[in-house]
């Protein structure tokens, strides 16, 4: 695997960055990117994990 | 102050609709489920695995302005503790507020003890200040 943090680094900003996601209160597919985080002033917890049927 | 949780695995927002919808563990999941099937979003933040094509356990707490606050990761075996997370989000949130403290290990919300304005003369006297 690549080294720690890849191309970002604590107390620098991220570039922005965009995905499609599951919205299971809608039932719906939707978009979640940075850009529309910052605009909208609010902090994000990005949470990676290997697969849907493990723990967190 | 507004936050958003988002998960992100390598899996694709079919795969998250199916589990989510069948898995009873799954059932009270609220959060946007996000899909990074191509692994970019994955290798930008260093937890790709390409021996595997999985995402690793990594978390990023990122503020309103964008700019990257924490990150952790653990290996696949281990699972990650939502109440240090809370706590570690919770404290940025507050030093965020109040540019000249600082959180200690033990701070957990609002109101605990906090170190103000570290410096020359704190060297020496952080017992002090922590008991104070």
């Amino acid at each position: 695997m690549s080294e720690c943090c890849g191309g970002v680094k604590l107390g620098q900003k991220v570039p922005d960055f965009e995905f499609t996601t599951y919205e299971p209160t809608k039932g719906e597919f939707g978009k979640f990117s940075l850009a529309e985080q910052v605009k909208n002033k609010r902090w994000t917890i990005l949470f990676f994990y290997p697969a849907d049927f493990t723990f967190v | 102050m507004g936050c958003d949780l988002v998960t992100v695995s390598t899996d694709t927002q079919f795969v998250h609709l199916a589990w989510q919808r069948d898995e009873k563990e799954l059932a009270n999941v609220k959060y946007p489920m996000g899909a990074d099937p191509t692994g970019k979003l994955a290798r930008m933040f260093g937890v790709y695995d390409e021996n595997t094509g999985l995402a690793l356990r990594g978390t990023f707490i990122i503020n309103p302005e964008g700019t990257l606050f924490n990150a952790d990761f653990n290996w696949y075996n281990i699972g990650r503790n939502i109440d240090e997370l809370l706590r570690k989000f919770k404290a940025n949130v507050y030093v965020g507020r109040k540019t000249n403290e600082v959180c200690p290990s033990k701070w957990k919300d609002d109101g605990d003890k906090t170190l103000v304005n570290p410096g020359a003369k704190m060297v020496g006297k952080v017992h002090e200040a922590l008991q104070g």
